[in-house]
């Protein structure tokens, strides 16, 4: 376990240089359905956070209880049953943010960051590095997240967090808040991230 | 055979003991929460309902507490297709009927729109409407949940189906479309038409066998 | 005939209007991940196709069977243990999500074996997707979607039956397999383009899924139409169309801002 990274460089890790979203590729598609404002995006982060931060936990504490072929039916497991007290959660004290966020609270279960991270570390590290590699991821998660849902808001209704930010006469790019606004934000926003590493490692050499 | 058995069981313990572990806090969760998601569903239409039926200034005065709210089910048989519509007769403390609101759905653009139509005793003119559901295209279809849209539909007659326009020609029956969202603006005008004469003729008197609510 | 033109307008929704890719985005991993050869798209939008039925028919099974307040299975079982009145109303929808994930997960597996032994030329073509298609969202999502039409509809009328849930889950199916082999042809043909680097891979990729996402747009509404046209509400509601009928194109064609510049979608 001598070559494992430690809690510390598991919390940096996951903000940004491995972004689950821009870097890695995970978890796209909530990335692209709840970017529509900040309010969804942040409370989806939330979800994600909360499920990952008790999945890593749980499979860390029972990882040396793990048989190697069914490792990933006790991660499906694991995760299934913090989704499910996520969605009741959310549907009891936030209602309309439930009816808004729809399927998509539930198809946190199949969103590959958080299996990856049962896999990639939890199920291989102590808790509380297991613990620190959930919030680094968790935090990176969010500011894709956010990022995208800032640039989709506030230049589709002229509006962040539903505060009007832009002027009156700003003509709303309705086109952001719809659906191809979403493929068309995170490509670009891909796009700007790989060239600012390109421009970073032409520096370096 | 049997060892192999055994082998098996030993092997899936650990999921068979966190599947119970879970399962269990489900079904805690599930008895905590499940009344408030309840409470929740039903608030969602109550809290509505005194701002559809009585005026503004009035709605603000009178607390859901003052009225007495009894719900119903009206079924429709059309054209072979059986049709529900929730009601919800409202009463003042005094006894006196003060209006009905009737939940109804119906095809938008994008998916279902579900709306509240609140219509004055006998149902002879609307008193409001509430978009509860819709998915239509933001920043155009989605404009109807704009109240100054809805409030257009306050005080029509009932017995004149409405019909959307451009630009009003003065007639009592119309209602101006939203630019870039005829459909749905129509679809919305349709739903209150076809509930409206559907429910119409049955909607007094109120049964009495409900006292609930 | 009700019932037909609502299977036909379930399946045109689910296959074009609202394209599980395109408009509910899910499926993105394998739309970025495996959408660089034809063959190997189509053979992936088959494989999804085929476990998204069997899954939607276990799930509705379960569904149906077990999970909802009053299904027989469950109500018959926990009246060994309950009064009666407890035994018919108990609810076990709480569990639905893990009893999805598992009805997937254990029908790729079933499909996987099933389809190695007795359809190897099968196997060959889209096989080694197969493990893949446990965590795509695709699946679960037509599990929900049927989900949503069961459990808590207010009405038992409008509950759906089977045939509408694998009407949803087939068409959805058949609507990943287009997105993605559309993208694939556009990507084969994108190889011989010089793209700045910083784009290449996934940047362009999503950025041509926008594009499609917009083309894709211009489907909705024409499910509402056709249901106007064949099942019309009221009366009153055909002779208002009908008055309208000079100036039916307008209906068809909503106008739509895209960057600001005032555009007309049909």
């Amino acid at each position: 376990m001598t070559d494992q990274p430690t809690a510390f460089e598991r919390f940096v890790q996951g903000i940004l240089p491995e972004n689950p979203v821009f870097r890695q590729l995970l978890g796209l598609c909530p990335t692209l359905a709840v970017t529509n404002g900040m309010k969804p995006a942040l409370t989806m982060a939330c979800s994600v956070a909360f499920v990952l931060l008790c999945a890593n936990i749980v499979i860390s504490l029972i990882r040396n209880l793990l048989k190697p072929h069914l490792r990933i039916v006790v991660f499906t497991l694991t995760i299934a049953a913090f989704v499910t007290i996520a969605d009741r959660f959310l549907a009891a004290y936030f209602f309309q943010m439930s009816k808004t966020l729809g399927p998509y609270i539930p198809l946190i279960i199949v969103n590959c960051l958080i299996i990856c991270r049962c896999e990639v570390c939890a199920s291989k590290q102590s808790v509380f590095t297991a613990a620190s590699d959930a919030m680094g991821q968790a935090i990176g998660f969010g500011l894709a997240l956010s990022s995208i849902a800032a640039v989709r808001e506030i230049l589709g209704t002229g509006m962040f967090f539903g505060i009007r930010v832009l002027p009156e006469n700003w003509p709303d790019w309705v086109i952001m808040v719809l659906p191809p606004g979403a493929f068309l934000t995170l490509g670009l926003l891909l796009g700007l991230v790989n060239w600012i590493e390109l421009i970073k490692s032409r520096r370096a050499s | 055979m049997n060892f192999f058995k055994n082998s098996n069981l030993a092997q899936a313990w650990l999921v068979l003991l966190l599947a119970t572990v879970f399962g269990t806090a489900l079904a805690g969760i599930q008895v905590k929460l499940s009344p408030v998601i309840e409470a929740n569903k039903t608030r969602e239409t109550m809290e509505k309902i005194p701002d559809l039926v009585l005026d503004t200034s009035m709605a603000t005065q009178t607390a859901t507490q003052d009225l007495i709210i009894q719900s119903r089910v009206i079924e429709i048989e059309k054209n072979g297709i059986t049709k529900f519509y929730p009601v919800y007769d409202v009463q003042q403390k005094n006894g006196s009927l003060a209006g009905h609101v009737a939940k109804a759905r119906g095809q938008g653009y994008a998916d279902k729109i579900e709306v509240l139509i609140g219509l004055d005793a006998g149902g002879n003119t609307i008193t409001g409407l509430f978009i509860l559901d819709q998915k239509e295209t933001p920043g155009l279809g989605n404009k109807i949940v704009e109240k100054t849209w809805r409030d257009q539909f306050i005080n029509k007659l009932s017995d004149t189906p409405l019909i959307v326009v451009k630009s009003k020609t003065g007639q009592p029956n119309e209602i101006d479309g939203i630019s870039g969202a005829t459909i749905s603006s129509r679809s919305v005008t349709g739903i209150v038409n076809t509930t409206i004469a559907d429910i119409r003729p049955r909607l007094l008197p109120i049964p009495k066998t409900e006292e609930t609510e | 005939m009700i019932y037909f033109i609502d299977i036909m307008l379930i399946a045109l929704t689910a296959a074009l209007i609202n394209n599980f890719v395109l408009y509910y985005f899910v499926g993105i991993c394998p739309f970025v991940g495996v959408s660089r050869k034809v063959e190997m798209a189509f053979g992936m939008g088959m494989a999804v196709t085929f476990v998204i039925s069997i899954a939607a028919f276990i799930s509705w099974s379960i569904t149906t069977m077990v999970l909802i307040p009053g299904a027989p299975l469950s109500s018959f079982v926990a009246g060994f243990f309950l009064p009666k009145e407890m035994a018919a109303n108990i609810d076990l929808t709480i569990l639905s999500y893990i009893v999805y994930i598992f009805s997937i997960a254990s029908a790729v597996q079933f499909v996987e074996m099933y389809v190695r032994k007795f359809f190897p030329m099968l196997y060959s073509s889209f096989g080694v997707f197969l493990p893949l298609i446990t965590t795509n969202c695709a699946i679960l999502f037509a599990c929900l979607t049927i989900m949503s039409h069961v459990v808590g509809v207010e009405n038992p009328k409008d509950m759906w039956d089977l045939g509408r849930a694998l009407t949803l889950a087939f068409f959805g199916g058949i609507g990943f397999t287009i997105a993605i082999v559309i993208m694939s042809g556009i990507r084969e043909e994108l190889e011989l383009c010089d793209i700045p680097e910083p784009f290449q891979g996934a940047a362009i990729t999503l950025i041509i899924g926008g594009i499609l996402a917009i083309a894709f747009m211009g489907f909705t509404g024409v499910d509402s139409g056709i249901r106007d046209l064949l099942l019309p509400e009221t009366p009153s509601q055909v002779s208002a169309m009908i008055q309208k009928q000079p100036q039916f194109s307008e209906n068809i064609i909503s106008s739509i801002e895209i960057f600001g510049i005032h555009m007309e979608i049909q």
